[in-house]
């Protein structure tokens, strides 16, 4: 069975558009959506989850499309945002209880063991909690009804390095558990943690799909002097930028022989800044 | 799903103005006053329940729930009937003691009997018809959409007390206190609750495909 299938998702705005998306979902994996603010990250999100009204392009949720079945699909995913708040004045009891009711695999005990283990305090407001309370409040909602997918939509934007540890913990035990999660981010950090393929939106386009070693893999950096490379190794640079001592580009790793030049392995941060360079560099 | 929707709307969604407003109901109790302005109160009171929704994030909430889209539009609606009709049903025992009290009857448009009823649910058919398709247009701008129903809802209220001076047969027979001329003015409770009924069914087939096309983001 499927998880989650996207094909030819466009959608038009003035400025922006999503155009012939389409990845799916392995089973039990976390796959890491990441690309710059305005990529259209969100924007896939709500198509997916249907807050927003896709121009063209089929989405299928367990097999599913929403048209069939959106109720019974919500059932069995759980959607956290980093950046909403709702009911910021009412008590999380409230707001717990008023979910649960819509949920037929409701749990309360694993309701409970959720906010002791992120140590909710239940007679409190979302406006009282933390960035990171907030977001592990969504989770354990979300957890307490069995969803089989988790859409996590930058939870982890503005956290503590210590928050942002403990979440990604969870959603590495979640994994464990059998979990579907995507998960997006522009913090690239957080899926070299804990990502095993990786969703690269690029101005709305989906650039890259692939197992995160695979991508980085593909990948090196180099460094040199400004204006030391002939005209031949240059065509060969992607999103050359300048640092403190010397220049830094990204290259084909299979091209690192002709350069003779020492050649890091590329984390997913290097390749994202890079990539987004050379497209910048491209459109001008 | 509605069942469970109408329960989230009652106990976070409504705006702490709501039950306070149904109250008013009593203003007919007042001497000589426009009394379909006490119904119109319960209109501000649904408008700061939608207003409430936008600044609770109630859509992305709401829609994150295991319900569909439309869910939402259907029991925002019923809400809104369930209020409007509950202000009615209040309004309705002061209506018959405002007749005891002031048998003279009221200067200022209508006097308190059945067929202020029939217009006040009249105005919250008009009300729901201008409102609602309009601000499930774009649920964040709520202002516009009650800024429109207002000029309606004024306009019934400046017709209705003009009639009740410039129309004999509305001056003579509608506008008395009590039961007197009771066929004729339950005729007119009846074409108030039919046109909440049909008005009020328009507005949410309209708003259910005005929010479908709109992105919640």
């Amino acid at each position: 069975m499927s998880i989650l299938e996207v094909g030819g998702l466009c959608k038009n705005y003035p400025g922006f558009s999503l155009s012939d998306v389409s990845f799916s979902l392995e089973k039990g994996k976390i796959t890491g959506f990441i690309g710059r603010n305005g990529a259209g990250k969100s924007t896939t999100l709500g198509c997916i989850l249907n807050f927003i009204h896709s121009d063209s392009g089929e989405i299928t949720v367990f097999d599913k499309s929403f048209s069939d079945d959106e109720a019974g699909i919500k059932q069995k995913i759980g959607y956290v945002s980093g950046a909403v708040n709702f009911y910021p004045k009412k008590k999380l009891r409230s707001i717990a209880a008023v979910t649960k009711q819509f949920y037929s695999g409701w749990d309360d005990a694993a309701y409970e063991k959720y906010c002791k283990l992120f140590s909710l305090d239940e007679n409190k407001t979302p406006s009282e909690l933390s960035a990171g309370m907030k977001v592990k409040f969504s989770l354990a909602l979300a957890l307490s009804h069995g969803a089989e997918l988790l859409v996590l939509d930058e939870p982890t934007s503005g956290l503590d390095p210590v928050s942002r540890d403990e979440l990604l913990e969870i959603f590495l035990t979640l994994k464990d558990e059998g979990k579907t999660i995507l998960f997006s981010t522009h913090i690239t950090s957080d899926l070299d943690f804990c990502a095993d393929n990786i969703l690269y939106i690029q101005k709305g386009k989906i650039a890259a799909e692939s197992p995160i070693t695979d991508f980085v893999g593909k990948y090196r950096l180099i460094e040199y002097e400004k204006d030391s490379l002939p005209d031949e190794q240059k065509k060969k640079l992607i999103g050359e930028i300048r640092t403190k001592n010397a220049m830094r580009a990204l290259i084909i790793a299979e091209d690192r022989e002709l350069f003779g030049l020492p050649a890091e392995k590329a984390d997913l941060e290097s390749c994202m800044v890079h990539l987004e360079k050379e497209s910048d560099a491209n459109d001008r | 799903m509605t069942g469970k929707l109408l329960k989230k709307e009652f106990t976070l969604t409504m705006h702490p103005t709501v039950p306070i407003m149904l109250l008013l109901g009593t203003m007919v109790l007042i001497p000589n006053y426009p009394y379909l302005v006490a119904f119109f109160y319960v209109t501000l009171s649904l408008f700061f329940t939608c207003l409430n929704a936008r600044e609770n994030n109630d859509a992305v909430f709401s829609l994150s729930l295991p319900v569909k889209k439309t869910d939402l539009v259907r029991s925002r609606i019923l809400f809104t009937g369930i209020i409007e009709l509950s202000s009615v049903l209040f309004a309705a025992p002061f209506t018959i003691l405002s007749a005891k009290i002031a048998p003279q009857g009221n200067a200022a448009g209508m006097d308190a009997n059945l067929v202020l009823l029939g217009q006040a649910l009249l105005l919250f058919g008009l009300f729901n018809l201008v409102f609602f398709p309009s601000y499930y247009k774009d649920i964040s701008k709520v202002g516009v959409p009650f800024v429109k129903a207002c000029v309606v809802s004024f306009a019934l209220v400046a017709v209705d007390i003009c009639l009740c001076y410039a129309v004999p047969y509305v001056k003579d027979v509608l506008d008395t206190p009590g039961f007197a001329h009771i066929v004729p003015k339950t005729l007119c409770l009846l074409a108030g609750a039919l046109s909440f009924t049909v008005l009020t069914l328009a507005a949410y087939k309209v708003s259910e495909k005005r929010f479908l096309k709109l992105d919640i983001r």
